[in-house]
Parts: structure tokens; C-alpha cells; sequence
């Protein structure tokens, strides 16, 4: 910030140049307010790492001419949802009657909705690390990066799920691990032709490809398969506290990204990308239940938390999803925002409105409504048990060399096989479904 | 499975880590400060397997950070001085 040409008061500063940060700056600017983003990458992207598919509606609220600006690579017209086990594969495969998600990088995503914040009039500074939201009073007056201070009326933290400031400044607490799950992602350079050719997609189709099974070695989680426009994104995301466990009890075999190579050399999906290179290896963490991560307060004197700092993001285990999330929640606050000023400021109580929003909202009801996914994603059975019977079942009843067994059967044969009663495991799944 | 694709094999992480780009600061953004608050179970966990043990003793090494926050996650506060690294320094992503 010793930049000299950045007024040292600005109307608002949004801390992280996210899809949070930047959907409320941009409608900020818009409205006339003089915003300033902190970003702490090199330009803004260059520390997003996710899985690759984003729904297009919530975000076209904020930014009408997405369709024909955004950097979208292929919107995705087959869904896929593998269960793996043991070398065995059973594959769903749903071809989309509409289009309502696209692939792209975040990376790439990010930049763009930070252009367009910028195009309105707010200022970003990047290669800023924010050390610390500032107090006084009990109200926040502005943010702090090593020794230099810079004051607003207002501060929106949209620093992402590693919210360090907002457990400084005392509104979350220590992350707890069974909230959590850890992604690591390859990206690989397979080729526009070639990932057309092997997945049957045509110009712009793209495929969402969710995995399932002992590829995560029995810690709650998946695999995830998102095509780009000439890349693939492969990746898994696992249960940070059971990941935990099973590497303290010795159960884990592997490291984290050996567990990711293996599964890039699976016998059956490497055949996708079999001549390619891995062209860039990352990781990033996310969120595993977003009401048990959401921070008591999401406003205070002075602030709003927005984004994945706030718990908005959707994880149902066939899909993640947090960037329209997060837009949508930059785009409430920004209302908010406005709305405060227009009563007199951004005082604790006219920003109460915030929550309020946002808890009438499409974003705030769907955490609610899919609650109780969270817990059957740290069921085991539902990870282990569920693609060992069904792999099983298929292979009793295709691979038998002379007697065939009936559907009922291979399905009983499989269940003693993997020492499950059919009625504990139906049971279990009732009362799973019944609080999806 | 049969038809194992020929010539594939897992890549190590040292070599995995050279597909990323980074601009290594001087300085290391985390530092283990108690060893006794920070699991040795990250010689799994961390993604780029920046934690060894050396015999008895767990070792960082910051320069092929991820910067995904696991460490910091599953070790007491007292354990490690963890921060994100300054003047936008650390990981470049590209096509992530
Ligand atoms: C493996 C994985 C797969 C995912 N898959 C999907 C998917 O397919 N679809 C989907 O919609 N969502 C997905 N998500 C979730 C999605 O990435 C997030 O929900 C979304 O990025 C949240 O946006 P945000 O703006 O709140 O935070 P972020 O995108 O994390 O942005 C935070 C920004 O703040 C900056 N920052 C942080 N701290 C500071 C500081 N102290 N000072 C200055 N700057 C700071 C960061 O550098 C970053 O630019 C996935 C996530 C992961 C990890
Ligand atoms: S932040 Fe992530 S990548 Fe960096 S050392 Fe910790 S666990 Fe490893």
C-alpha cells in the first residue's frame, strides 16, 4: 500500500479478489461507491485452485452479458457419475436437456469478474497480504498490511475459506478439521480434438465426471473430471478429519498425491488422457458442511463476511457448489451495503439486513434443505460400502462363465460379500435420504 | 482390469511439483515452531509433501507450499507460524 497513487479513505475495501470480493465490488463501483480490493497474488486468480464447473444463473444476475464475456470454456451437456472398485467401474451417464453450467479456470474466472470490478471504478491492489482487520471501539474501521494502515467505513472479508482474519478478529473460531476437505488437482493437456473424440463431445460440450470408491481409500470423499477447453482437470477432495484418522491409524497407504497419480494412472480412465502431461499440479481446501462452518455473526460494526469465509458453499458430494454461491453473496451484501448508507450508514443494525437477505435467499435455503447430505458423506458406508456392492453386483451378473445368477441373487451375494445385511444397509439409507 | 495403458506410471512429487510455477520468497511463510503441536501424520497429508521425519524429528520445508492451509488446520496455534507469503509471492497459479 505504499502505492502513491491510492487515496489512502476509501467508501469500501474488500479484502480478496474472489468470486465474493469481486461480484460486491463491482456492484459497489457501480453504484458509485469508491471501492478498493486487496488482493494478496499477483493479480487476482492467481491463488484459486477448484474443481471446474459453474452454475451460470446467480452469476448472470450480477453480470447480464456473461454468456457472450465470460472466459467460458464448454458448457456441460453429460453428467457421469462413477462408482470404482477394485479395478471395477459402473458408470451413470445423464445427458443434460439444458445448459445451466459451464467449465473454465478459476484462475482465468476470477481475473475476469476483477476486470469488471475495475472497469466500474473500484481499485485493485494486488500483491497486498492483509495482516489484520482493524478495531476500534468495537466497530471496524479499516484492515492492516505489515505496517501500513488504511481505513474505510466499511470492510468486506471475502478472504476465502483459510479465514485467518476473521479468527483474529474473533468471529470464527479454529477450524475444525471435520468441517473441512482438502482438493488436489492436475491439470492435463489432453488436447480440444482428443478430449473430443474420447468423451463423444462435440465444439463447447463439456463433461462434469464425478467419481466414487476406493480411489480415496476409504476416506469420505471423490474424484472429480472436468473437461476444459483443451485440458482436463482431474482431482480428488477428501475428508480433512477422517483423512486424519486413517493416516493415524496407519489405514492411509499412500500420500495425498500419490492417491491422485494412482488415479491418473487408473487402469481405465488414464486411457482418456493417456499421451498427455500433466500440466500443473495444485491444491486448495474447501468446505464440507457450510452451515457447520458458518461463523455465528456474518456482520458486524463496519463489516460483512462474504463467500466461502462466511460457509456459503454447497458440497452434496456429486457436486460442489461454491462460486455462484459466492457471487450471489457478494451481490447481497453489496445491496446491503447500499441499503445502510441510504439509512445513515454502515452501522451494525442496518447491516443486519445482510443476513436477513441472505437467509431469504436461494443460497442460505439450499444449506439448509441438503443438511443432512453432510452426514451420510462421513458415512463409510455410503462411500465404501455403496461402490463395493454395487461393482460387485455388476460383475456376479456379467462376468459368470457358464450360470448366470438373478438380479436378487448377485445383488444378496454381493451385500454377504461385503458383510452388509441387505435391511441394516436399506435401513441406513432410509434414514439418510429421509434428511436429504 | 485388463489393458493397463502402457508406459504410465505415478509421477513422484518432486518431479509432480515442477508443473507448477512459484516465485520462492527468501524468507519461509510457515515455520514449525513446537513440534510437539503439529501432527507427524502431514508426512501423508500435505499435498506436496512438504513434511518429512528425519528419524524422530518432523521437518518443513516451505518452497513447494500449496498454500492450501491442511498444515495449519491440524496443528495447535502454538505449533507453527503459519501465514500466507507477502508481495504476492508463493504458488503462481495457471490453469487451475
Ligand atoms: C477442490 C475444490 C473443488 C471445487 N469445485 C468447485 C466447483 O466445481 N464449482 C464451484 O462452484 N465451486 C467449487 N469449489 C468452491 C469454490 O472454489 C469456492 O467456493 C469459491 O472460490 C469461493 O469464493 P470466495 O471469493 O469466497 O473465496 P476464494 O475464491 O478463495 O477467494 C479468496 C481470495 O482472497 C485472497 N486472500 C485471502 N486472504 C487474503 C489476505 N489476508 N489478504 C489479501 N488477500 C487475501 C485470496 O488470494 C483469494 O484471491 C471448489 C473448491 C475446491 C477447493
Ligand atoms: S499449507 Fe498445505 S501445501 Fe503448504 S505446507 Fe501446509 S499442508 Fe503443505
Amino acid at each position: 500500500m505504499s502505492n502513491s497513487n491510492v487515496p489512502s479513505k476509501f467508501d469500501v475495501v474488500v479484502v480478496g479478489a474472489g468470486p465474493a470480493g469481486s461480484s460486491a465490488a463491482y456492484l459497489l463501483a457501480k453504484a458509485g461507491f469508491k471501492v478498493l480490493i486487496v488482493e494478496r497474488g499477483r493479480g487476482a486468480g492467481t491463488k484459486e485452485l477448484y474443481g471446474g464447473k459453474i452454475y451460470a444463473p446467480p452469476l448472470r444476475e450480477v453480470w447480464p452479458n456473461l454468456d457472450k464475456e465470460a472466459p467460458i470454456h464448454r458448457w456441460v451437456t453429460t453428467e457421469r457419475l462413477s462408482f470404482v472398485w477394485k479395478g471395477r467401474v459402473t458408470t451413470l451417464d445423464f445427458k443434460l436437456g439444458r445448459r445451466v453450467a459451464f467449465t473454465t479456470y478459476l484462475t482465468e474466472m476470477a481475473k475476469w469478474m476483477a476486470d469488471k470490478a475495475v472497469e466500474a471504478g473500484a481499485v485493485l491492489v494486488d500483491e497486498v497480504r492483509v495482516d489484520e482487520i482493524i478495531t476500534e471501539g468495537g466497530k471496524v474501521i479499516g484492515i492492516r498490511s505489515g505496517p501500513d494502515k488504511l481505513y474505510a467505513d466499511i470492510v468486506v472479508d471475502a478472504e476465502g475459506v483459510n479465514r485467518i482474519l476473521l479468527e483474529k478478529l474473533g468471529l470464527a473460531e479454529k477450524i475444525n478439521p471435520d468441517t473441512v476437505a482438502l482438493g488436489v488437482k492436475e491439470v492435463i493437456n489432453v488436447g480440444k480434438k482428443a478430449i473430443e473424440e474420447r468423451l463423444l463431445l462435440t465444439e463447447n460440450e463439456g463433461m462434469a465426471w464425478l467419481l466414487m470408491g476406493d480411489i480415496t481409500q476409504g476416506i469420505p470423499g471423490g474424484g472429480f473430471i472436468y473437461t476444459m477447453k483443451d485440458t482436463i482437470a482431474l482431482g480428488l477432495v477428501l475428508h480433512i478429519g477422517k483423512a486424519y484418522e486413517a493416516a493415524k491409524s496407519g489405514a492411509l497407504k499412500d500420500t495425498v498425491p500419490m492417491m491422485l497419480e494412482k488415479l491418473r494412472v487408473h487402469p481405465y480412465f488414464s486411457r482418456i488422457w493417456r499421451d498427455a502431461d500433466v500440466l500443473e499440479y495444485g491444491a486448495h481446501m474447501t468446505i464440507e458442511g457450510g452451515l457447520r462452518y458458518m461463523p455465528k455473526k456474518l456482520y458486524m460494526n463496519g463489516l460483512v463476511v462474504v463467500g466461502d469465509a462466511a460457509g456459503l458453499l454447497l458440497n452434496t458430494g456429486y457436486t460442489i457448489r461454491g462460486v455462484d454461491f459466492a457471487v450471489y453473496s457478494g451481490k447481497l451484501a453489496a445491496e446491503a451495503i447500499i441499503k445502510a448508507f441510504e439509512n445513515g450508514g454502515p452501522t451494525e443494525e442496518n447491516l443486519s439486513l445482510y443476513e436477513h437477505m441472505l437467509k431469504q435467499s436461494f443460497v442460505y435455503k439450499e444449506l439448509v434443505k441438503h443438511s443432512g447430505i453432510v452426514k451420510m458423506m462421513e458415512d463409510p458406508t455410503f462411500f465404501t460400502k455403496l461402490p463395493a456392492i454395487v461393482n460387485g453386483m455388476m460383475g456376479k451378473l456379467f462376468e459368470a462363465d457358464y450360470e448366470e445368477p438373478t438380479v436378487l441373487e448377485a445383488l444378496l451375494e454381493s451385500f454377504r460379500e461385503e458383510e452388509m445385511s441387505l435391511t441394516r444397509f436399506l435401513l441406513k439409507m432410509f434414514s439418510v435420504v429421509s434428511r436429504l | 482390469m485388463s489393458g493397463e495403458v502402457k508406459g504410465l506410471r505415478p509421477i513422484k512429487i518432486e518431479d509432480l511439483l515442477q508443473r507448477t510455477v512459484y516465485d520462492v520468497d527468501e524468507e519461509p511463510h510457515i515455520e514449525i515452531i513446537d513440534e510437539r503441536g503439529v501432527p507427524k501424520e502431514l508426512v501423508k497429508l500435505c499435498p506436496c509433501s512438504c513434511y518429512s521425519m528425519v528419524g524422530e524429528r518432523l521437518l518443513y520445508s516451505y518452497e513447494g507450499c500449496l498454500e492450501c492451509g491442511l498444515c495449519r488446520v491440524l496443528s495447535e496455534p502454538w505449533g507453527l507460524r503459519w501465514e500466507y507469503p507477502k508481495s504476492g509471492r508463493g504458488v503462481q497459479y495457471r490453469f487451475t
